[in-house]
């Protein structure tokens, strides 16, 4: 099983961990085929004295499914919450190098960051539906940019329950508490809310972490349905998930974007060696 | 390799537990401790229970024949065992206008005999507390003189003694309606004259100020309104939207300094023109009201024909009409309520017991608060505690939303939260004096009268004003946290200050403002400058106030992460996190808070005791006249209601009674708002874990 493809001919990411140095992706050309959505470039980032981010280059295609792996504390989640800036609400982050969605800079400063998160929608670990109705919680984004015709929210609140796979589940019970649902049924009910406003880019924190198989599933084949009108970034510690729901895959490790190419390559060809032992389950 | 044998060869030999270990003497400590808790605090309750439970159960009358030939009528009271000596027994025994003690004791081995008369009966009288005797004439005075007889005996009179006491009712409600009526009216329009004339004398006497800002300035002033509202219309930039509401806040202190509507002074002849037509007024009125008067007398004339004798077993005088007249026996409409203590049975008893409840709750109190009800000192305490509440839950929640989400957690936020941690445990007499000096003499005194002139910022203090505004901003820069926008909301945020800063300093200093209750002063009344409802409120709001900005606190920091990062991840902007998820979800904590609050500031006593509760309030917070609540009226409070029945009473003996009751009342009250409160509280949780709305 060992891999014959030649390594990088400077050194490899042990080294550049050892010497704190940022590591140079292994991309797969296949990954520039496709138009991007999301362009990162150099991208750093600091909690405090702290660097949890190296350098990260990478360009996430539009309208697929981009899955990020890696061991624990390898950066996937921060990567993931600074495409909305969600980083920004901690004090002492810091970043640097550039983000680009849709030719735009997410940190330049005359961005607003409110409008922003709502292009970028995202999709907890936990879920976390606010203490109010199913449909109040669906409606959530539309109510706090000032929308207020009945008709729009029922109309929108359908439809973004429907893409969530959840409107027949909870249609003849809209006006209950969503905290009355199944972890499974809020975790849908999360992503209805997400999508209520059909943003550009939706980010998945390890969505079905906390999640049993069936209701994994059903979330999993909701990322396959939804994978065409949404360009879609998830974070997953399970590597069968990853294979199984991603057009595309990104191994991570110590803040190293290390090896980035489409799912099957990065499975069954991977370049490097630490992408190959990881997704082969012997190490991380 | 050594462990390897030994691991071989151990035996499950296990050793009893040591005592120690067991802990069964922590389990009969704890126990104990959780036992000697619950039987204090039921013993308490259930002493207020029973205390409270008694004191309107009719005890039977007692004829006590003594040996020395002596008798007397009394209702047996309590009994005393004395080491050394004989027991002896207190007979209440009323009858105070007699000169003599409502209380007696009597020794046990003086007594002959104890018969239970059936014709003795108990008078609850309007005046001079109760009277206990025996009934024995209803007599009517003609128009002449002369003396007619309704019922003679005991008998007869208590047969018809019922019907006697509802038409004398139906006199006296008569009577009152006039007086509480159209004389009530005519008092309140005379005093109002009476105003209406020393503001006039104000304006002729008092200090001949010019046009304050002259009328170029006032162009000035509606002029930049008129340009920053049409900036505010036209631009639509949310600069142009703030100037616009910092100047109409400027505009609006300008009005309420320079009182445009205010009186111009007023010439010699004005005034005269003025004061005749006062005079003209109350000529009229008084015309009225002597009519009235006359009218209230005739009735009164008509109501004392009606007489009833009962005779004081002791001494053989009848109930008199009043101190003075000893001769005369008492009108029938004096009389409220006819007890046949001995003849009544349980069924009878208990509709008194219930009478006397609804009673006590709904009258106002009498005999210096030891009969009567306790009506005006419920809606004292009721309103206290709402206005407390009205104003401390805001303050408190948006202070510590400032403290959880806003400022930087830091140093100095560290240490205003030991600070106000501290002020919890300031003894709430320190507040009540604090409430004194600075609500009452200092606001009050500024809404009154005006400014005092020696806190009149003249042109060589501009110093004063720097000083205060470096403060605030050093204070504003190190509580403030480090945002992107960091530079515009802190310069935003210091005018905002600026502003504040300036208005309260201009209210406090500006020589025009002379107060809104000038004329009142005069007379050596002040307004709002002294005691009163709303500074009692506030003082016991500021004294509540560390309890709810902790709870508020801890109820905000309780509210998940996961939560704010969802609103934020949905496009949120922190105030509508806030708004709409985090206030929410930390309303049951706050709710707690408010509990917290308002039970302290019901049972507060102290510092009500000097910012405003007193013993015997003549009229309610609250009237059907504008303004509807009176909040400069000092009133009553069932805590120092309490302290004052049972310390400060002349007759401290019949008043153990009310104490008792009235602290019944006043923890059934805090309980009852608990509960509410509690309701309110448990609903609102509901909504976070799940079901119906």
């Amino acid at each position: 099983m060992t891999s014959n493809t030649p390594k990088p001919a400077v050194r490899t990411v042990q080294d550049a961990v050892d010497t704190n140095a940022s590591f140079e992706t292994e991309t797969h050309s296949d990954v520039a085929d496709h138009e991007s959505v999301l362009d990162i470039s150099k991208f750093s980032l600091w909690y405090g004295q702290a660097r949890a981010l190296y350098d990260v280059s990478m360009s996430i295609p539009r309208g697929k499914v981009t899955a990020l792996i890696g061991p624990s504390g390898c950066g996937k989640s921060t990567l993931l919450r600074s495409v909305n800036r969600l980083n920004d609400l901690v004090s002492i982050v810091r970043t640097e190098g550039e983000m680009m969605l849709n030719n735009r800079s997410i940190y330049d400063p005359s961005v607003d960051v409110i409008s922003l998160r709502k292009r970028v929608g995202m999709v907890f670990q936990k879920s976390n539906p606010f203490p109010m109705s199913i449909f109040e919680n669906v409606i959530y984004p539309l109510r706090i940019s000032g929308e207020r015709k009945k008709s729009v929210l029922k109309e929108t609140c359908e439809r973004a329950l429907r893409s969530a796979a959840i409107w027949d589940e909870v249609k003849d019970r809209l006006n209950e508490s969503a905290l009355g649902l199944s972890g499974g049924q809020q975790q849908r009910l999360c992503i209805a809310r997400a999508v209520a406003v059909e943003p550009e880019v939706l980010l998945m924190d390890e969505p079905c972490s906390a999640l049993d198989p069936i209701a994994t599933a059903k979330i999993e084949e909701l990322i396959h349905d939804i994978a065409g009108r949404y360009t879609v970034l998830i974070v997953t510690h399970n590597m069968q998930q990853a294979s199984r729901v991603s057009d595309f895959t990104a191994f991570m490790y110590l803040g190293r974007l290390v090896e980035y190419g489409t799912t099957s390559q990065i499975f069954q060809t991977p370049k490097l060696s630490e992408t190959e032992q990881y997704v082969t389950g012997r190490f991380g | 390799m050594s462990r390897k044998p030994n691991a071989t060869t151990h035996q499950m030999e296990l050793p009893p537990t040591p005592l120690q270990a067991r802990g069964v003497a922590a389990t009969w400590v704890t126990g104990l401790a959780l036992v000697l808790c619950t039987v204090m605090i039921l013993g308490l309750l259930g002493m207020i229970v029973i205390g409270g439970g008694k004191t309107f159960w009719q005890r039977p009358i007692d004829s006590v024949q003594l040996q020395s030939g002596e008798q007397l009528l009394g209702m047996e009271y309590r009994r005393e065992s004395r080491p050394g000596a004989s027991d002896r027994v207190l007979y209440r025994v009323g009858n105070r206008d007699l000169g003599q003690q409502p209380f007696k004791w009597v020794e046990i081995d003086s007594i002959d005999s104890v018969l239970e008369p059936a014709d003795a009966v108990l008078l609850e009288r309007q005046e001079w507390g109760i009277w206990l005797g025996v009934p024995e004439r209803i007599y009517e005075i003609n128009e002449s003189g002369d003396i007619a007889d309704i019922a003679i005996g005991s008998e007869a009179v208590l047969e018809v003694l019922g019907e006697q006491l509802k038409l004398a009712s139906t006199r006296r409600a008569e009577a009152n309606a006039l007086r509480s009526g159209p004389i009530a009216d005519i008092n309140d329009r005379l005093e109002r004259l009476r105003l209406s004339e020393l503001e006039a004398q104000l304006r002729v006497t008092g200090n001949n100020r010019p046009h304050h800002l002259g009328w170029g300035l006032w162009w000035a002033v509606i002029a930049a309104l008129v340009i920053a509202i049409l900036g505010a219309v036209r631009i639509g930039h949310p600069l142009a939207k703030r100037s616009l509401v910092i100047i109409s806040l400027l505009a609006v202190l300008v009005g309420y300094t320079e009182r445009p509507w205010a009186g111009r002074p007023w010439t010699q002849e004005q005034f005269e023109t003025h004061k005749a037509e006062v005079e003209e007024q109350r000529t009229i009125l008084t015309t009225e009201f002597r009519e009235l008067s006359n009218e209230l007398v005739a009735l009164e004339q008509d109501d004392a024909r009606f007489r009833i004798e009962v005779r004081d077993l002791a001494t053989g005088q009848f109930a008199p009409i009043s101190r003075s007249q000893m001769s005369e026996p008492m009108k029938i409409s004096q009389i409220l309520r006819v007890v046949q203590a001995n003849e009544i049975g349980l069924g009878g008893k208990a509709k008194l017991y219930l009478a006397r409840w609804w009673d006590f709750l709904t009258d106002d109190p009498r005999e210096a608060n030891t009969e009567g009800g306790v009506f005006p000192v419920i809606v004292g305490t009721l309103l206290v505690t709402i206005m407390l509440t009205i104003a401390v839950v805001p303050l408190g929640v948006l202070a510590a939303l400032y403290m959880r989400e806003y400022a930087k957690q830091g140093a100095m936020i560290s240490i205003l939260r030991v600070a106000i941690n501290n002020l919890a445990g300031v003894p709430s007499i320190v507040y009540g004096v604090f409430g004194l000096g600075f609500f009452c003499y200092g606001i009050g005194g500024v809404i009154d009268g005006g400014t005092d002139p020696s806190l009149v910022l003249r042109v060589g203090q501009w110093w004063v004003l720097v000083l205060v505004i470096a403060a605030m901003l050093f204070f504003v820069l190190a509580l403030s946290g480090r945002e992107k926008q960091g530079k515009k909301s802190l310069l935003i945020f210091g005018l905002w200050s600026g502003v504040a800063l300036l208005s309260v300093i201009a209210v406090f200093s500006t020589p025009y403002f002379e107060g809104f209750f000038q004329a009142k002063l005069l007379d050596g009344s002040p307004t709002f400058g002294t005691s009163g409802l709303l500074w009692a409120s506030l003082t016991l709001a500021l004294l509540t106030l560390p309890v709810v900005i902790v709870s508020a606190e801890e109820a905000i920091a309780a509210v998940p992460a996961s939560l704010r990062e969802g609103s934020y991840g949905c496009g949120a902007s922190k105030w509508q996190t806030i708004q709409r998820v985090v206030l929410p979800g930390a309303m049951p904590g706050i709710m707690t808070g408010a509990i917290l609050a308002m039970a302290r500031g019901a049972g507060e006593v102290a510092p009500l005791m000097i910012v405003g509760a007193v013993k015997l309030a003549p009229e309610l917070p609250f009237e059907d006249r504008f303004p509807f609540i009176f909040a400069d009226r000092s009133f009553m409070h069932l805590g120092f209601h309490i302290f004052d029945l049972g310390f400060k009473s002349p007759d401290s003996e019949a008043a153990r009674g009310y104490v008792w009751t009235t602290t019944l009342l006043l923890v059934t009250l805090v309980v009852m708002m608990n509960l509410i409160a509690i309701r309110i509280r448990t609903k609102l949780k509901a909504r976070f874990v799940s079901g119906q709305f």
